[in-house]
């Protein structure tokens, strides 16, 4: 990941390899309250970002935020490798939770005007 | 005689087999997520609300298999990590039927969909309030009462409800103001609900301002739970609560007592309304419910609806500002309790029941998907009804969206299932919204698409800077890092789930 502040915005170019756009949205969501994101592909092997702050003042403390976003990618991964091993199980849980669930009486019955 | 095994070619070695050396790894993971703590660990949390506290850097471990099964170091690890259900040790845990019952169990509270209905009875009141939504000084009955026919086909929907408990919670405005009405109302449910085979609970919120031996004889003798407001010591709740020529704090105390004497405590129960001059007095406000013999208290936020929304100066306060209030507060219950005196605090047992038990808890501000006409639906004094009591008072503010139909008009298929509810419903399950999808609090918060809609303009709402997610956030961080750093407070808060000190 290369990453670097000029003019007051934040430049960062991650490998689309390691990251996923869905990771990469995930986690930059959290910084579009106070950043404009910016989000280009380069086809099939990086996405460039520019963070540039909404308001003009105050100036943002840029190592705070750097080293923030570096380990927000990070739990973003680990959430989408979660997720990705977890999806099928998880779906057999629910499905299985709510299987054979006694349905509910005619609807049309309960729909007079009352 | 002794027998000594023979040991014979290849078994009789001096060391130990290679494999006995080497370290396994083998587990599956099953679905968690997980959030950073301020105290350098991190909390991971399963499908079903368990959840363990560990040092930062166990989920990735975790994740790259860098945990090992058999390392005397992480045994325990392990042994938390299987039996909590975040990994298994095989790729379809055994206990599979057990994790789908306890997923079900903590969504059972949709089992008998609406349970609480809401009968606005009256918005007249005699108070004037400076945060207060929706009532009106007024005593043009005609026009702010609610209609014996709009309390019929009210009863008539309620009925229709699939539940077998249902509760009528009488509002206002001050809802004693129309006593007469709600006589009418608890004696014609009572027996329609007889008729139906459905138990039947009747609450009335008032300020007590106005209550009589009268009424509490009536309810005495229909049970009828009293729920009114308490906003701290006389010169906070006088402040919120303006009541020309008389003293509001002294009625509430006075028809507490009064009802207690006549109902018993446990009939009984007092809110806080959370305004800008609380803020300033969290412990005073909490004395002022031991003083009064209360064992609970409700540290509720102000809500964004209505006319409170005029009273910018005295009520537009920051998210930042009510979590500190609450956390001194609560600092201050936990002490109490360590002292002596059993209170509990409501949000933070809402919470915790949902942290530390199997079960749901029937708050309807904190459910996935969310409480709106799944459990709660608002009938109007004018017979317009909605989704739920915010969805009316932003209704008093010129607002429609969430009206589902009008008594007497509109059928019960129409109001819970038509249209209305089918758009409502894409915004209502928080596994499925942007930046609740991957929160680790997801099981324990809720969706709230009226108060999304209140305060962000959209029902699906927009976390990074959502009051809601904001104040749930730091509450369920705040209570997780109490319980991790003291076992005693832990104690206390299962204190406050039992109900036993």
């Amino acid at each position: 990941m290369e990453i670097h502040q000029d003019n007051n915005r934040l430049y960062l170019s991650v490998d689309a390899a390691i990251y996923t756009e869905a990771v990469i949205f995930k986690c930059l969501y959290w910084y579009t309250n106070t950043f404009e994101v910016d989000i280009c592909q380069e086809p099939a092997t990086k996405f460039n970002i520019t963070l540039t702050p909404k308001a003009a003042s105050p100036e943002p403390e840029w190592n705070t935020i750097q080293a923030k976003l570096k380990q927000d990618l990070i739990d973003f991964k680990l959430r989408q490798l979660i997720n990705n091993e977890t999806q099928n199980i998880r779906e057999l849980i629910i499905a299985k939770a709510f299987a054979y669930y006694e349905q509910e009486t005619d609807a049309e019955d309960m729909n007079t005007a009352t | 005689m002794m027998n000594i095994p023979q040991h014979t070619g290849s078994k009789n070695r001096k060391f130990n087999d290679y494999s006995f050396y080497e370290k396994s790894s083998n587990y599956y993971l099953l679905p968690f997520k997980f959030h950073r703590l301020p105290i350098d660990k991190e909390v991971i949390v399963n499908e079903f609300g368990d959840f363990l506290i560990v040092p930062t850097g166990t989920v990735a471990r975790i994740v790259s298999r860098e945990i090992l099964t058999d390392d005397p170091a992480d045994v325990e690890l392990v042994r938390d990590l299987i039996s909590n259900f975040f990994i298994s040790e095989t790729p379809i845990p055994s206990l599979l039927d057990i994790l789908s019952t306890r997923y079900r169990t903590k969504k059972s509270f949709l089992d008998h969909f609406t349970s609480l209905h809401i009968f606005v009875i009256s918005l007249r009141c005699e108070h004037t309030c400076h945060y207060c939504q929706v009532s009106r000084v007024t005593s043009d009955k005609g026009k702010y009462d609610m209609s014996r026919f709009h309390i019929d086909k009210g009863i008539e929907m309620m009925m229709k409800s699939p539940s077998p408990h249902i509760t009528m919670e009488f509002q206002g405005g001050e809802a004693l103001l129309a006593f007469e009405n709600i006589v009418y109302a608890v004696e014609k449910a009572k027996k329609a609900a007889m008729q139906q085979g459905k138990t039947i609970t009747f609450v009335i919120c008032t300020n007590l301002a106005l209550v009589t031996d009268e009424i509490l004889d009536f309810c005495h003798e229909y049970k009828i739970l009293i729920s009114t407001s308490i906003d701290g010591p006389a010169f906070i709740h006088n402040k919120n609560r303006h009541k020309a020529n008389a003293n509001s704090y002294q009625l509430a105390v006075e028809g507490i007592t009064n009802c207690r004497n006549k109902l018993g405590a446990e009939h009984v129960s007092a809110l806080l309304t959370t305004s800008a001059i609380s803020l300033e007095h969290p412990t005073e406000i909490v004395d002022e419910y031991v003083k009064l013999g209360f064992n609970n208290i409700f540290l509720r936020p102000i809500s964004p609806y209505g006319f409170a929304l005029k009273s910018e100066t005295k009520n537009k306060y920051e998210t930042t500002r009510f979590v500190e209030f609450y956390k001194t507060a609560l600092d201050h219950i936990i002490q109490l309790n360590l002292d002596g005196y059993f209170i509990r605090e409501d949000y933070a047992t809402i919470l915790l029941k949902k942290m530390l038990t199997p079960f749901p808890v029937g708050y309807v501000d904190l459910q996935s998907p969310a409480g709106m006409l799944t459990n709660v639906i608002v009938f109007n004094y004018d017979g317009d009804i909605y989704v739920s009591d915010e969805a009316r008072m932003l209704a008093e503010m010129g607002d429609f969206t969430f009206k589902v139909g009008t008594l007497g008009e509109t059928g019960y298929q129409d109001v819970f299932y038509g249209e209305k509810a089918s758009v409502l419903s894409e915004a209502m399950a928080n596994e499925s919204l942007a930046g609740c999808s991957e929160c680790a609090y997801q099981a324990y918060c809720g969706a709230d698409p009226v108060f999304n809609y209140a305060t962000q303009g959209d029902i699906y709402g927009y976390r990074p800077s959502s009051s809601f997610c904001q104040r749930n956030m730091s509450i369920i961080t705040h209570l997780i890092t109490l319980m991790d750093s003291n076992p005693r407070i832990e104690k206390i808060f299962r204190s406050w789930i039992t109900g036993k000190n």
